[in-house]
Parts: C-alpha cells; sequence; structure tokens
C-alpha cells in the first residue's frame, strides 16, 4: 500500500509546473485567447520534445509507455495554467480513444503522429441531447462501396477545427461504430462553439454524407460500445485531473490574498469568516486529490473498483472544483470579478469541464447502479 | 503509488479474520463481559499494538493496527475497552513518561486492569480548553486539586485520571498548565455522569475537591502541560481510519437494503430518482474518505507524522458522518427515529461507546458529537488556517497577560 507519488512522477510534475510557469504564464493564455487557432505551435512543438504528448502511448508507438497517474499528473499541472490548446483532445480523447479501440495498423499510424506533434486527434462524444450514454448515439453509418457515409451532427467537439482526426461514434446496420473521420473531408462543417472559457475551443461538427475508407472502423462493427464506455471513464477521471489543478491554483491566489489584503485595519486573514472558507477550499482540494489519483491508480491497475472509482471521482472533483474555484472568487471581492485578474481563467476551465464526460448527477446515478447491482 | 496491499498484509489479516471467527463473542453484557474480550484481544496481540515491546506492545506497523481495527470493523466484534486509555493516555504516557511511569502504567492500561478517563475540558474551558481553573497547588510532597471537569468519557469507571491543570496562575494562560495522572478513587473525587441527547451517559462531570496528586505522578516538567496535550490531541494514529470505513460502508448496505422496502409514491425509495442522487453523493463521499485513510495510512507506513493533516481528517469524516446519518434518516422516516420497537428491518447493530446496543437513532444522534468533541470543526477550520495554510493569526485578548 503505497499512496505516494514516486521519484520519477515527482520530478515529471515539477518538470510540467517548471515548463508551463515559464511557458504558460497567465499574458500567454490570455493571449491565445485572442488567437485564431487558440495555441501557440511552438509550445507544442516543446512538448513532443519533452515526451507529454506521448505519455501514456507503448514506446514502439512514440511514446514513453507510461499510466494514468502520470497523465494526470500532466494534466493537473495544465489545468493550474488553464493551458490553452488541444492536449486533452488529442492525447486522452483522439489518442486513449484509439489505443483503447484501434487496430495494430490504426495505432501505428496515428499514435506515432500524435506523440510526435505532427498529428493531432480528438473525439465526438456529445449530440444535441448532451446524453453521455453512447448507446443514444444517433448519428449514422451507411454502407457505401467498401467504406461509409456518415451523417449527423455532433456537438461540443474539443479542437476540432486544428485536429487532423477526430473519433466519431455512429450507428450503422451491425451497431454502434466508432469511425476516424477527417474534419476537413467534405461534407463536414465545423462551426465555432465559444463558451466562457476562450482558452478552450469546441465546434459543431455537421457531417452530411461524409465519405470514411474501409479503414476507417475503430474496433469491431457494432462494437463500440465498451470501447467508449472505457474511453468515457480515462476521460473523465483526467478531466478532474485538470479541475484539480485549476482548483488548487485558486486556493493558493486566495491564500496569497488574503495574506496581504487589508480591511478594517487587519487582514482579512486574520478574521475566521475568510480562515475557516479557505480551511474548507483546502479539505476539498486534498479529498479531490484522493479522488483523482485513486481513479487514475485503479484505471491503469485494472482494480476491479476502476469503473466506480471513476465515476466517484468525477462527481466528486465536479463540485468541489467548482466550489473552491466560486469560493477564490468570494475571498477575493472585487477584484476577483475583474477580467483583467487571472482568477476568471481558472474558474471557468473548471467550470468548462464540469458538465463534460458526464457531470456530478449522471455519475452519480451510475455509482448507484454499481453498488446496488 | 500502488494501493494493492503486499502479500504479508494480506496474510496478516486473513489470520486476524480467522481469529476472529474463532474468538469474537456473540453478544456482550456487561462490563466484565468486555473487560474479558478486551484482555482476549490484548493476549491475541491485537491492542496497543504500536506501543514498544517493553511495556507490552508489540512494535507492530501502523498498516497492521488499521488492519486489526478494520477486521474487528467488518466482523462487527465488539470494541474493547479503556478506548481513552489506549487512545490518549497510553500514548502521552509513551512520549512523555518516565521509565518508572511506564513501568507502573502501560501494561495495566493494556489489560484493562486498570481503566482510564481523561480530564480536560471544563464548563468555561471547552474550546478554549486553555482557559481551565482547575488548581494544582504544590504543597511540598504532593500537589493538592480543585476543580470541575465536564465531558469525561468513561469517568463512571475510571480508575485513573489524566488531568491538566494550573500551577501557575500568574503566568499566560498556556505557560501555566501542568499534566498529571490523578487517582480517581480517592476521597475528594466526585464523579456525577452526564445524560446526553442520547439518553445514555457516555460522559461524566468530575469534582475535584482536596483532592491528592503525588509527586511521581507529574507528567513531563511544571508550565509543559499544554503542549503535552496538544501532542496528545494529535494522536490519531490512523488506527481506526480504515475501520472507520468500513463500519460507514456496512451502514450504508443496511440503509441500501431499507430503500428497497420502504416506498414513497407506490414506487420502491431506491428507484427514485432523487433519492438515489442523494445514495450516490454518500457513496462517493464514503469512497473518498476511504481514499483520504489510505494517504494518511501510507505516511504513516513511512514514519511521517500528519500533524495538522489531522484536521483535515477529521474536520473531513465528521462532517460526512453528519451528512450521511441526516440521508438515513430521511430515507428512514419515523424508522430511523425508533430506540425501542424497531422491526428487524431497520435495525442497526452498533456497538456504543458504553457499550450498548445501538440503533439508528443512536448513531444519528451520536453524528451529532463528532463534529464538537476532540477539538470542534470551527477549531479544526483555525488549526488548517493557521498551521497548513499559514494564516495570519486573530488577534486575540487572551494572548497577553497573566491567566487571573
Amino acid at each position: 500500500m503505497n499512496f505516494s507519488f514516486s521519484e520519477d512522477q515527482v520530478l515529471l510534475k515539477s518538470s510540467v509546473r517548471a515548463a508551463l510557469d515559464e511557458q504558460c504564464k497567465p499574458a500567454h493564455v490570455r493571449a491565445m485567447m485572442e488567437d485564431a487557432t487558440g495555441y501557440s505551435e511552438a509550445l507544442w512543438g516543446e512538448m513532443a520534445k519533452l515526451g507529454w504528448l506521448g505519455l501514456p502511448f507503448a514506446e514502439e508507438q512514440g511514446g514513453a509507455g507510461l499510466g494514468l497517474v502520470e497523465l494526470c499528473l500532466v494534466l493537473e499541472e495544465m489545468g493550474r495554467a488553464a493551458y490553452p490548446g488541444p492536449y486533452f483532445a488529442s492525447v486522452v480523447l483522439g489518442g486513449l480513444g484509439l489505443q483503447l479501440g484501434g487496430s495494430a495498423a490504426q495505432k501505428e499510424k496515428w499514435l506515432a503522429a500524435i506523440a510526435s506533434g505532427q498529428a493531432r486527434a480528438s473525439a465526438a462524444l456529445l449530440e444535441d441531447a448532451l446524453d453521455w450514454d453512447p448507446a443514444s448515439t444517433t448519428a449514422t453509418a451507411t454502407k457505401a462501396g467498401d467504406g461509409w457515409r456518415l451523417s449527423g451532427v455532433k456537438r461540443f467537439v474539443p479542437w476540432a477545427h486544428v485536429a487532423d482526426v477526430v473519433l466519431v461514434p455512429a450507428r450503422g446496420p451491425e451497431g454502434l461504430s466508432l469511425f476516424l473521420v477527417d474534419p476537413r473531408a467534405a461534407g463536414v462543417t465545423l462551426t465555432p462553439m465559444v463558451g466562457i472559457d476562450l482558452a478552450n475551443r469546441w465546434s459543431e461538427m455537421r457531417l452530411g454524407e461524409v465519405a470514411v475508407p474501409a479503414d476507417a472502423r475503430v474496433g469491431p462493427a457494432g462494437g463500440a460500445g465498451p470501447v467508449l464506455e472505457a474511453l468515457l471513464r480515462r476521460a473523465a477521471v483526467c478531466a478532474s485531473a485538470e479541475m484539480l489543478g485549476a482548483a488548487r491554483r485558486c486556493l493558493d491566489m486566495s491564500v496569497g490574498y488574503v495574506k496581504v489584503r487589508e480591511q478594517f485595519g487587519q487582514l482579512i486573514g486574520s478574521f475566521q469568516a475568510i480562515r475557516h472558507r479557505c480551511a474548507e477550499m483546502l479539505m476539498e482540494v486534498e479529498n479531490s486529490h484522493s479522488a483523482v489519483y485513486y481513479a487514475a491508480w485503479a484505471l491503469t491497475a485494472g482494480a476491479e473498483d476502476g469503473g466506480l472509482a471513476a465515476s466517484v471521482c468525477k462527481s466528486y472533483v465536479s463540485e468541489s472544483a467548482r466550489k473552491v474555484c466560486g469560493d477564490s472568487i468570494q475571498v477575493h471581492g472585487g477584484i476577483g470579478f475583474t477580467w483583467e485578474y487571472d482568477l476568471h481563467l481558472y474558474f471557468k476551465r473548471a467550470k468548462a469541464l464540469e458538465p463534460l464526460y458526464g457531470d456530478a448527477a449522471h455519475h452519480r446515478e451510475l455509482i448507484v447502479r454499481g453498488v446496488t447491482a | 503509488m500502488d494501493l494493492n496491499y503486499t502479500a504479508e498484509d494480506v496474510a496478516f489479516r486473513k489470520q486476524v479474520r480467522t481469529w476472529l471467527e474463532h474468538n469474537m463473542p456473540r453478544q456482550i453484557h456487561n462490563l466484565d463481559e468486555r473487560k474479558a474480550w478486551h484482555r482476549r484481544l490484548y493476549e491475541a496481540g491485537y491492542l496497543g499494538m504500536g506501543w514498544p515491546k517493553e511495556y507490552g506492545g508489540q512494535g507492530a506497523r501502523p498498516m497492521e493496527q488499521a488492519i486489526v481495527a478494520d477486521e474487528m470493523a467488518r466482523a462487527g466484534a465488539p470494541a474493547p475497552t479503556n478506548s481513552l486509555g489506549l487512545g490518549i493516555v497510553g500514548p502521552t504516557i509513551v512520549v512523555h513518561g518516565t521509565d518508572a511511569q511506564k513501568r507502573r502504567y502501560l501494561r495495566k492500561i493494556l489489560t484493562a486492569e486498570e481503566m482510564w478517563c481523561q480530564l480536560y475540558s471544563e464548563p468555561n474551558a471547552g474550546s478554549d480548553l486553555a482557559a481551565l481553573r482547575t488548581r494544582a497547588e504544590d504543597k511540598g510532597d504532593h500537589f493538592l486539586v480543585n476543580g470541575q471537569k465536564i465531558w469525561t468519557s468513561g469517568g463512571a469507571t475510571a480508575d485513573w485520571g489524566l488531568l491538566l491543570a494550573r500551577t501557575d496562575p500568574a503566568v499566560s494562560k498556556h505557560k501555566g498548565i501542568s499534566c498529571f495522572l490523578i487517582d480517581m478513587r480517592q476521597p475528594g473525587m466526585d464523579v456525577r455522569p452526564l445524560k446526553q441527547i442520547t439518553g445514555s451517559s457516555e460522559f461524566c462531570e468530575v469534582f475535584m475537591t482536596n483532592a491528592r496528586v503525588e509527586k511521581e505522578n507529574q507528567i513531563g516538567r511544571l508550565g509543559e502541560g499544554w503542549g503535552i496535550a496538544q501532542t496528545t490531541l494529535g494522536y490519531e494514529r490512523g488506527g481506526r481510519a480504515l475501520a472507520r470505513i468500513t463500519t460507514y460502508a456496512s451502514q450504508y448496505n443496511h440503509l441500501v437494503a431499507a430503500a428497497r422496502r420502504l416506498k414513497r409514491n407506490g414506487r420502491p425509495i431506491l428507484d427514485d430518482a432523487v433519492a438515489r442522487q442523494k445514495l450516490g453523493r454518500i457513496w462517493a463521499d464514503l469512497e473518498v474518505e476511504r481514499y483520504g485513510a489510505l494517504r494518511t495510512l501510507t505516511m504513516l507506513e513511512r514514519g511521517e507524522h500528519p500533524g495538522a493533516g489531522g484536521s483535515l481528517t477529521k474536520l473531513s469524516y465528521s462532517e460526512f458522518e453528519k451528512r450521511f446519518m441526516e440521508l438515513a434518516e430521511e430515507i428512514l422516516g419515523p424508522y430511523g427515529q425508533l430506540t425501542e420497537g424497531v422491526p428487524p428491518e431497520y435495525r442497526l447493530e452498533v456497538d456504543t461507546a458504553v457499550g450498548d446496543h445501538g440503533t439508528w437513532a443512536y448513531a444519528f444522534l451520536w453524528s451529532r458529537a463528532g463534529t464538537i468533541y476532540a477539538g470542534s470543526s470551527e477549531i479544526q477550520k483555525n488549526v488548517i488556517g493557521e498551521r497548513i495554510l499559514g494564516l495570519p493569526k486573530e488577534t486575540r485578548a487572551d494572548r497577553v497577560g497573566g491567566a487571573r
């Protein structure tokens, strides 16, 4: 029993922190918020060089062969920095999706390209009704020659506008299957969906009879359900790691602020109304840390309670990150509500991830199904 | 990071489970039976496991202690007695006592031959413990003690008490307190049970009138009592870390079973979307407490002391317990309030702190105590704010001047 990070893991975390402190300062985040594509190719190249883009992939695919604990360490730091870019989309959604369901040839083609930074991937997991149950998919795949034609509307597809490949679930005669779609292919229309977190990008992805070739299907025909379920669990934990990082940043900023801000002739951190709120924030952050890394370990180790742990994690962290980031605005007072103060970058990052890959209510229902089965 | 138990721990767990299957009494009717059970646990090597071997302990690892407590919770085993002796007094003597004190007292705590209580809180010194007024006057060959204590767990059955008393009223309040071992069976000690909202009397009031403490029963130096009490209050060594969660999980399963039987609007409560959300949230909270316990145990196994981190743990689980019991009451309705005539389907077999047979009603009421005893949630938040986050101390009138 050892619930602590190894020396290598600590080193990874501190090197990611150092790199992002240097290259992903709030000024960089703000610049990217206004940028047309929304991320820096230079930093992307740097991340490829540092090995972050291939972290969870096998070594023969140009990866580092590490697990979800390491991936979450990186993502926690990205949440802490409100990193603007397609890391989550490419490595978690596209990369882990291919790793879970892809053929040897598909992995060879795409994972190495994702790891080297040459290709960016994503996944289109939501439709109009926002149901995370893969069985609810309404997009269709009809047989056309050796390949298929895909039709339907996908929403909130992360970083689709810069992706080279998007994993798209669609329903065919054999049931639900997963396909690789080039978002620049004929019949695909991308429309930006601009949310409150401007350092994150979503698109609506309309598929009108989009032709995909025979080798575009990921996993068995009609067998996408288990792959998507496994991917959603991992995405839920990875998103929680990012929310945890955002929450910790907000806590750190709050603690720093209440140690220097004076009112009524005293530092406001000396008032119990403030101090108790900060103590509760720390408790939420530490509990979230436990939830994220337990689930990351359990999924990597194939523990019996891995699926349940992922739902525990996402349901807990979704709400505690919102509370911590929101409370940090409260303890800052007016300054925390201004655009020029950086707090809202992290508040919005946590908020953007809260409903994704299942919100708290979705995961609580999964938990009850699991524990009363 | 590896959250699997080691082969050694798995084997030890199996050994404890087997031992409990063969040795656990089905029911305990009185204190003598509980002492006999306590003694059996001790002889099996399952009590005072972390204490040094020369004083009757096992020098066992924190994980082994946690596993024993956890297996006892899993089996629904009755608790041992002398919990203050085992949890607070013994560790205090191990750290701060003289060799003579260790030889004289430790083993008899483990065997429950001598029962202990803790004489800390006073009517006007609760959260502000350092405001205590009980006096211990130096009479040359002994100390003379006068004052009143309250919230004394196990006071009615105690042979000895760990006492905090003021020995120097002239210095500032934290500096004039000393720590003693006091004989509870002497004239001058008047112990009166205090009936709580549960209807039971886990606590007592203790009135001390010209009571005597021998010089050799002083712990540490004069004026060091506050520091000793601080370490004492921090002795939550994680021994109950897993057991607590296992008890919650077993209660949760009882609650789910009740939610299958009970109906609202013609449907089982378990099929109600709102109830499912609440049950899902509590299970997630419970699991997060379990993960936290594993983190604490990891630290202890590495020989690190959680320090003020213990305040985070205590704040988190005691507040969780209240939320959990409130949900239980919501689902159980009036069944959750029954203390007698409980139909078997809605019973909760819990072992109360005084060894009575417990109910959901008792567990619900008792959950209100958890956020008050051993430092209220408000005090825990002060500790977290000051000692972990390094927030500025509040301006306090009592940090200047003499105690009186």
